[in-house]
């Protein structure tokens, strides 16, 4: 392992961003564990939010819902569930129900963990996940529901040498992920989330967690701490600087030397026609997902300039190897989104990574974009997610080669009521 | 308290940002924890908006609760350095009314001039989406509109007008292209649009035309009473209504003409309103006249959404399409009564009123209805149920986002809507035919539909794969609870499949009824006969 620097230097603002609270993560997090139920204890806003920014209109029966708290119930002591836990159990019949709070309840200081207490069943267990955006970002309370699945994870006994990867991917990159862990020798204990909660991976003092999104910092320093299970400190899987580093070094802690510098070349290789057009580039990167700064890296290493990657939470131990992979780029944390459109507008960079409800109107300024919710979206981890990663960041650059000249005067004209 | 899985109206931040939104230099200031500005990912991706709304966020984290710090004068300040507004509106959301801080006091920290400065806070457990924009608005026109001389040639403001609006920018160019052609100048469209200094000029026009009953109508009650401004409240929804909206814009503009002693006003020649001038300005009239559309007497409709839309396409169904109304409903509980006066005598049962979308669903799996108008939830509630179905209300959806020209008011909505009736509904001949032979070989609609309904998300139209009949999947769930035999289910498949599943359940109640276990092709035939084939 490389020496870790924690003296990198942060520019730390006031977090006025344009991004979505902790309950953005049931968008995935439902799909990813089959036998699961999301509730959350929350309010209109909640409801308007999953089914409006996240584009999820409601079939048959989903997996998630809101236990909607309206005018009436404010007056109460505690919120009453029994009913709406029956109702989920009736109709879906999960192995787990996830409680998320969301910012109202918190206001209201509800007991959340004496509530799912109150709640759980041997059969079913209620679980209290914190997810409200007093606290939580976007990807972040990801972090909260893998937390909440710990206790639920067998002890793995002492000398039980196995890799459980931290994350919740698709299930082929899984498959990817832990087929090339086998081909280096090394055992794979599972991954948090598996895509059942009977399914959960044994952790023990002996677990090497490979954390392989770069928002879990709080699950993996808990399972440190709880059950002695040491944590790889690496670069993210993403890209082929990335994915060349996290094996080896992941190897490493199984007393394994491995050099994969010919298979970083190939991949380099690979993409060469995507970072020939990112070479020399100016790119900013916004806060949102935080998957910034592993992206910022790995636009680094393939020759782009980084004017800017700033993301909503940086954990200098966490992301210590990202960190010093960035070494010369201004890294904010908790941004001020007005400021970075100052900085914007004077820098004129080549393309903006940026979210969901900033994207077009930078496009509608005269920049490239690329949306940033996509990178959560897509396979880009390891080898395999090479060519992915690459193409995503190169796609707007040629797309926007390939349309025809643009004369704003006419073609935006009454386009936006509010606009000068 | 209930489980919700979707909702019909969006918050009350939302609908002041759709005021704010759609109005020039007003800048909204959400005091609120991270996310609440989710909002803005519905302008930038629905309405593709080429600059940032003009919508911040003070973020409120929860150890700025702990230590009692409050960031709002801050971000009020750099809204102001930034943007520099005319105006800022600072609105708690669901929590932080919850703290029932003093916003005013907090705004008035930033050193911004009260002046610039609104803080409009409603209740967010009691307010929702349409009242919270309905009562900004007319907040905003109380502020602002200031007595001034009229204009000189006859005008009208268009209120209500919003971004996120229904069919929002086709309806406005159909409204514009019918008052050019009456000769009727637009003074001021408000809030789309708009900036303060339209605002004041409010009272410049002559008239004011507020179609929307969800927003605009308060606004021109007001102005009504403190400027004496006639206002035209009716939605020229279908060719009688618009017929009708243009006769009431005459005679109130000739009765000011009268009183200013300038020339009045004549309605043109009807084929002025027409796209190209020299045609019928709408097709309705004689489309419903023809043969084949014979068959729309039957037509067993159920509408529900809004109020204005829910209003205006009930009437014109009946009233234009001669279709037969079997039910309507809206999920605005405050809008009801007007809505129950407006269609006295349209409807042959209660209104239904909810803003729970299973109820809607299973209204119309009872009833099968041969046409639902409704919201974007009905198109999948019928989308699962096989029933036919077209969107006529909000909440808006990128489909209601289109490029083309496919406004509902005026005479060229009445032909979109006539369109979308025709297309959605089966039509007269094609009926006849599956009528007379059964499946006649449409068979393989069925099982699709159903699967179509179990697909969980929804960024597009799930795909059109026709699935051979020979594949023909086992019935769906409804048959779970009774058991039907070979022969029975034989026959049952000789029944147009877009009744089937009413058929089927309608024989297994008339099993229950006397008592039979299982559908034989005995119960089969005794239930066609005793419920009438």
């Amino acid at each position: 392992m490389m020496p870790v620097s924690s003296d990198c230097q942060i520019l730390k603002e006031d977090n006025v961003t344009h991004s979505f609270c902790g309950l953005a993560c049931v968008g995935w997090l439902y799909q990813k564990i089959k036998d699961s139920f999301f509730l959350i204890l929350g309010t209109h806003t909640c409801a308007h939010f999953l089914q409006n920014a996240l584009g999820m209109m409601i079939f048959a029966k989903p997996r998630f819902g809101v236990a909607l708290i309206e005018e009436a119930d404010l007056a109460r002591e505690e919120p009453k569930l029994e009913e709406i836990i029956a109702e989920i159990k009736r109709d879906h019949n999960p192995s787990v129900i996830f409680l998320l709070s969301s910012c109202t309840p918190e206001v209201m200081k509800v007991d959340f963990k004496g509530l799912a207490h109150l709640l759980s069943s041997d059969e079913t267990p209620v679980l209290f996940v914190p997810a409200s955006g007093l606290v939580f970002n976007f990807t972040q309370a990801e972090d909260s529901v893998l937390q909440a699945l710990v206790p639920y994870c067998p002890e793995a006994p002492a000398g039980d040498r196995k890799v459980v990867f931290v994350g919740s991917v698709n299930d082929s990159t899984a498959d990817d992920l832990r087929a090339e862990a086998e081909e280096l020798g090394i055992q794979v204990g599972g991954f948090l989330p598996e895509s059942r909660f009977d399914r959960l991976p044994a952790i023990g003092p002996d677990t090497v967690l490979a954390p392989i999104q770069p928002y879990l910092s709080r699950v993996c320093s808990r399972l440190n701490r709880e059950r002695g299970s040491q944590v790889l400190t690496s670069l993210f899987p993403f890209g082929p600087d990335g994915t060349r580093a996290f094996w080896e070094d992941l190897a490493a802690m199984f007393g394994k030397t491995v050099d994969l510098a010919d298979r970083e070349k190939a991949a380099w290789e690979k993409i060469e026609k995507q970072r020939a057009l990112l070479r020399g580039k100016k790119i900013f990167l916004t806060a949102d997902t935080m998957m910034e700064l592993p992206l910022a890296r790995f636009l680094k290493h393939a020759g782009a300039d980084v004017v800017e990657c700033s993301s909503s939470y940086i954990n200098k131990k966490f992301h210590a190897r990202e960190l010093e992979a960035l070494d010369g780029v201004r890294v904010v944390e908790q941004p001020n989104f007005h400021r970075q459109l100052e900085e914007v507008k004077r820098t004129r960079p080549d393309m903006i990574v940026t979210s969901l409800m900033t994207a077009n109107p930078f496009v509608g300024n005269g920049f490239i974009v690329k949306w940033s919710m996509e990178f959560t979206l897509m396979s880009i981890h390891s080898w395999s997610g090479v060519f992915t990663l690459a193409n995503l960041f190169v796609s707007p650059l040629l797309r926007r080669e390939s349309l025809p000249e643009f004369d704003e005067s006419v073609w935006l004209e009454g386009v936006m009521p509010s606009a000068k | 308290m209930r489980l919700a899985f979707w909702l019909y109206e969006g918050t009350a931040l939302h609908g002041i940002s759709r005021v704010t939104n759609s109005m020039k230099g007003v800048h909204t200031v959400f005091h609120a924890p991270q996310g609440d500005d989710y909002i803005t990912a519905t302008y930038t991706m629905l309405e593709r908006t080429p600059d940032f709304p003009k919508l911040s966020i003070s973020v409120v984290r929860g150890q700025d609760l702990a230590r009692g710090t409050s960031r709002l004068p801050g971000t009020i300040e750099q809204v102001q350095e930034h943007y520099k507004p005319e105006l800022i509106v600072v609105a708690p959301s669901c929590s932080t009314a919850l703290l029932q801080e003093d916003l005013t006091q907090m705004a008035r920290h930033s050193g911004v001039p009260a002046d610039k400065i609104m803080v409009y806070a409603v209740n967010p457990f009691r307010v929702s989406e349409n009242e919270a924009a309905e009562g900004l608005f007319t907040e905003l026109v109380k502020r602002y509109a200031a007595e001034c001389p009229k204009t000189e040639k006859p005008s009208v403001n268009l209120l209500g007008f919003t971004s996120l609006g229904f069919h929002l920018r086709a309806n406005l160019t159909s409204l514009r292209r019918m008052l050019t052609t009456l000769g009727v100048e637009v003074n001021v469209t408000a809030p789309w649009g708009a900036g303060i200094e339209d605002l004041k000029k409010l009272p410049a026009a002559w008239l004011n035309i507020a179609p929307y009953r969800e927003i605009g109508s308060l606004a021109a009650g007001y102005l009504k009473d403190t400027f004496g401004m006639p206002a035209v409240t009716e939605a020229p929804i279908g060719v009688l209504a618009t017929t009708r909206w243009l006769n009431t814009i005459i005679e109130e503009i000739n009765k000011i003409a009268a009183e200013r002693g300038v020339p009045p006003i004549a309605m043109p020649e009807m084929r002025k309103f027409s796209l190209d001038g020299q045609s019928a300005p709408s097709g309705v009239p004689w489309f419903a006249r023809t043969a084949d559309m014979e068959s729309f007497s039957n037509k067993r409709a159920f509408v529900f959404g809004d109020a204005t839309q829910v209003v205006g396409i009930v009437k014109f169904l009946k009233d234009e399409l001669g279709m037969k109304i079997i039910g309507a409903g809206t999920y605005l509980a405050r809008q009801a009564d007007w809505v129950r006066s407006q269609l006295e005598g349209y409807l042959p049962g209660e209104l239904m009123v909810t803003d729970k979308f299973q109820e809607v669903a299973q209204f119309i799996e009872e009833e099968m209805p041969e046409l639902v108008c409704g919201t974007q939830m009905e198109r999948h509630s019928c989308r699962k149920l096989d029933a036919p179905c077209m969107v006529i209300s909000p909440p808006t959806h990128i489909e209601n986002h289109l490029l083309g020209y496919y406004p509902f008011f005026g005479f060229d909505g009445s032909d979109v809507i006539a369109d979308r009736v025709y297309t959605s509904a089966k039509l007269g001949l094609e009926k006849h035919l599956i009528d007379f032979f059964g499946d006649a070989g449409l068979e393989y609609e069925e099982p699709q539909a159903a699967e179509a309904a179990s697909t969980g998300t929804d960024s597009a139209p799930v795909a059109e794969v026709p699935v051979p009949a020979g594949a023909a999947a086992p019935a769906p769930s409804s048959s779970g609870e009774m058991s039907w035999s070979d022969e029975a289910e034989k026959m049952l498949n000789k029944v147009p499949f877009f009744v089937r599943k009413k058929v089927r359940k309608n024989t297994e109640n008339f099993a229950r009824e006397i008592g039979e276990p299982t559908i034989s092709a005995e119960v089969f035939r005794k239930a066609k006969e005793h419920l009438g084939g």
